[in-house]
């Protein structure tokens, strides 16, 4: 039997095109802010593009989180319940962290529906979300009225948050590439293999006709 | 090299503004922009009544904290002196928080101070200010004779106004325009030490190239990981499908 003939389904449509529309206004915000603290991209900063880009992003980003919760509540209830749980489980995931890194799932203690690298990546982000929103408009806000002091203070945290967010972006994409995870924000499943080697504790909990035979793609 | 300087003579200066209209006409300034203003004060009570006259204009700081914060290089050092490229700028407003005799201000969403009167001293003519001057309180040129000369200017006022004292000789570096004041720079609403902040320069020295070096460095090292693991899953990958069932996968998990 092929291992990577059945699949489950992950993630709904609305939260595939949240994210999708979320990754596209999070790279504006991150190349339109970039333009201003790294000198061989000042030209797209000169005249005020850059300027206007990253103004008109801030719109999507903060309404984005909004629809998610208003539209898919239970979603998102989860999403942030289990991010912020850690299990015995978990703390031992953690210490396998390194081989997990260079692309071995062995010994892994078994995982939920979100890995414990999931949880950290997705908690963290909602820390920084509110941390980078909150210096963000005391930059757009507080001109003129932050002083010098304020002004370099909330743009220090507004870099900080910056580079954590794109920190956690790289790592982000890496796992997803190497452990071909995503098909699960594309077409909303992933193979039966990946829930397998991943998330056996989810798998455990999901009813046996939770596993479709994929359409067209799959050989 | 050549390091330039204004220096203001304000035993000279007759409050007039001549030099406020010369540089609007010369620059061809909007209507609603000036790059210098002249205040004129009181203080005291007859008959001790001091009066004189309070210049607001860019001081060309050799340590600008302007130019440190702008980010697209539309402020820049220039022989001495903080010249401005507008068609640069992207109108974030940094520099009118940042300097610290809130000298630009923001119009038509462009940058809006002194320019050094950049094409006419790069050709070798005067500023418009100076060239305007009816006492000659205004003057320009190399900044080493213009300190002395305005530090000999002191000696010959010192008598009538014993405070008199040079303003930006070391200030911010030394700034490159050099005021020559008849009493402490508070009574001309100038700070007495006029600084960068410690926060400034730890946001644009530290925290910025910071911030743009560790997510490099940390594209770099996932990047050449990411080569080693691949290979390493598609391994555990064909070793999957050679099992005979689904069961068995994740079995070595514990
Ligand atoms: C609610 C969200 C956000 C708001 C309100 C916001 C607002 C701002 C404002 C007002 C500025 C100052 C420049 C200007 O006026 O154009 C700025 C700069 C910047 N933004 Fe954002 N932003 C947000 C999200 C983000 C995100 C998600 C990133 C990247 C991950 C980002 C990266 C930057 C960077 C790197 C700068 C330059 C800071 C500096 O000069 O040191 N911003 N932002
Ligand atoms: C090109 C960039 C990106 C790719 C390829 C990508 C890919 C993915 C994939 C495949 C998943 C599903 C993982 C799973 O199986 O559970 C996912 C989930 C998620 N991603 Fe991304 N992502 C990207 C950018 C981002 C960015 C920029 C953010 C936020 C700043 C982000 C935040 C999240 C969150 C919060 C989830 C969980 C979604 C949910 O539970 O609804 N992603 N991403
Ligand atoms: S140097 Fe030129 S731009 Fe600057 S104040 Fe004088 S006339 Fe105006
Ligand atoms: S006085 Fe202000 S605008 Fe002029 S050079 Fe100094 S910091 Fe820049
Ligand atoms: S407003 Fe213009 S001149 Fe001032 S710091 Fe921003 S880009 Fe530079």
């Amino acid at each position: 039997m092929n291992p990577s003939s059945r699949f489950v389904q992950r993630y709904a449509k609305t939260q595939c095109l949240i994210h999708w529309v979320g990754v596209i206004t999070f790279f504006a915000l991150l190349f339109s802010g970039i333009a201003l603290i790294f000198a061989p991209l000042s030209w797209f900063a000169a005249g005020g593009v850059s300027k206007l880009i990253h103004r008109i992003a801030i719109v999507p980003f903060v309404v984005l989180p909004i629809l998610y919760v208003i539209l898919i509540p239970r979603q998102a209830r989860a999403l942030i319940a289990e991010s912020f749980t850690y299990t015995r489980d978990d703390w031992a995931w953690f210490k396998c962290m390194p081989a997990y890194f260079f692309g071995s799932t062995k010994n892994l203690p078994p995982q939920g529906r979100i890995n414990a690298g999931q949880k950290i990546h997705h908690a963290l982000t909602f820390v920084m979300f509110v941390s980078v929103s909150v210096s963000g408009f005391g930059l757009l806000f507080g001109k003129g009225r932050l002083g010098v002091e304020g002004l370099a203070f909330a743009a220090i945290a507004h870099d900080l948050s910056m580079l954590g967010l794109t920190v956690l972006l790289i790592g982000h994409l890496y796992f997803t590439l190497v452990y071909d995870a995503l098909s699960a924000m594309v077409r909303g499943v992933v193979s039966e293999e990946y829930a397998r080697m991943e998330h056996p504790k989810w798998v455990a909990e999901l009813p046996e006709n939770a596993f479709i035979v994929a359409r067209a793609r799959e050989k | 090299m050549a390091r330039y300087a204004f220096s203001l003579d304000l035993d000279r200066c007759i409050g007039c503004a001549a030099c406020t209209i010369a540089c609007k006409t010369g620059n061809d300034l909007a209507d609603n922009v000036r790059y210098i203003a002249v205040n004129k004060f009181m203080r005291g009570h007859i008959p001790n009544l001091f009066g004189s006259f309070a210049h607001h204009r860019c001081f060309h700081c050799e340590d600008a904290a302007c130019v440190q914060v702008c980010p697209t290089g539309a402020l820049s050092k220039w022989n001495g002196l903080t010249v401005v490229d507008a068609a640069k700028c992207s109108a974030c407003g940094y520099c009118t928080d940042a300097c610290p005799f809130k000298i630009p201000t923001l119009a038509a969403e462009h940058v809006s101070k002194c320019i050094a009167c950049f094409d006419q001293v790069s050709e070798g003519a005067m500023p418009w200010c100076v060239q305007t001057c009816p006492s000659q309180a205004l003057r320009f040129g190399e900044r080493a004779r213009i300190v002395t000369d305005l530090q000999a200017r002191r000696a010959t006022i010192k008598a009538r106004f014993p405070a008199a004292r040079l303003y930006g000789e070391t200030e911010l570096g030394g700034l490159g325009l050099i005021m020559l004041l008849l009493d402490q720079p508070q009574v001309y609403g100038l700070p007495e030490n006029p600084q960068v902040p410690l926060t400034l320069t730890v946001w644009q020295r530290a925290i910025q190239p910071a911030s743009v070096g560790l997510s490099l460095t940390a594209l770099a090292v996932t990047g050449a990981s990411f080569i080693i693991a691949r290979r390493q899953h598609l391994r555990e990958h064909a070793r999957n499908h050679q099992t005979e069932s689904l069961d068995q996968i994740g079995k070595d998990q514990k």
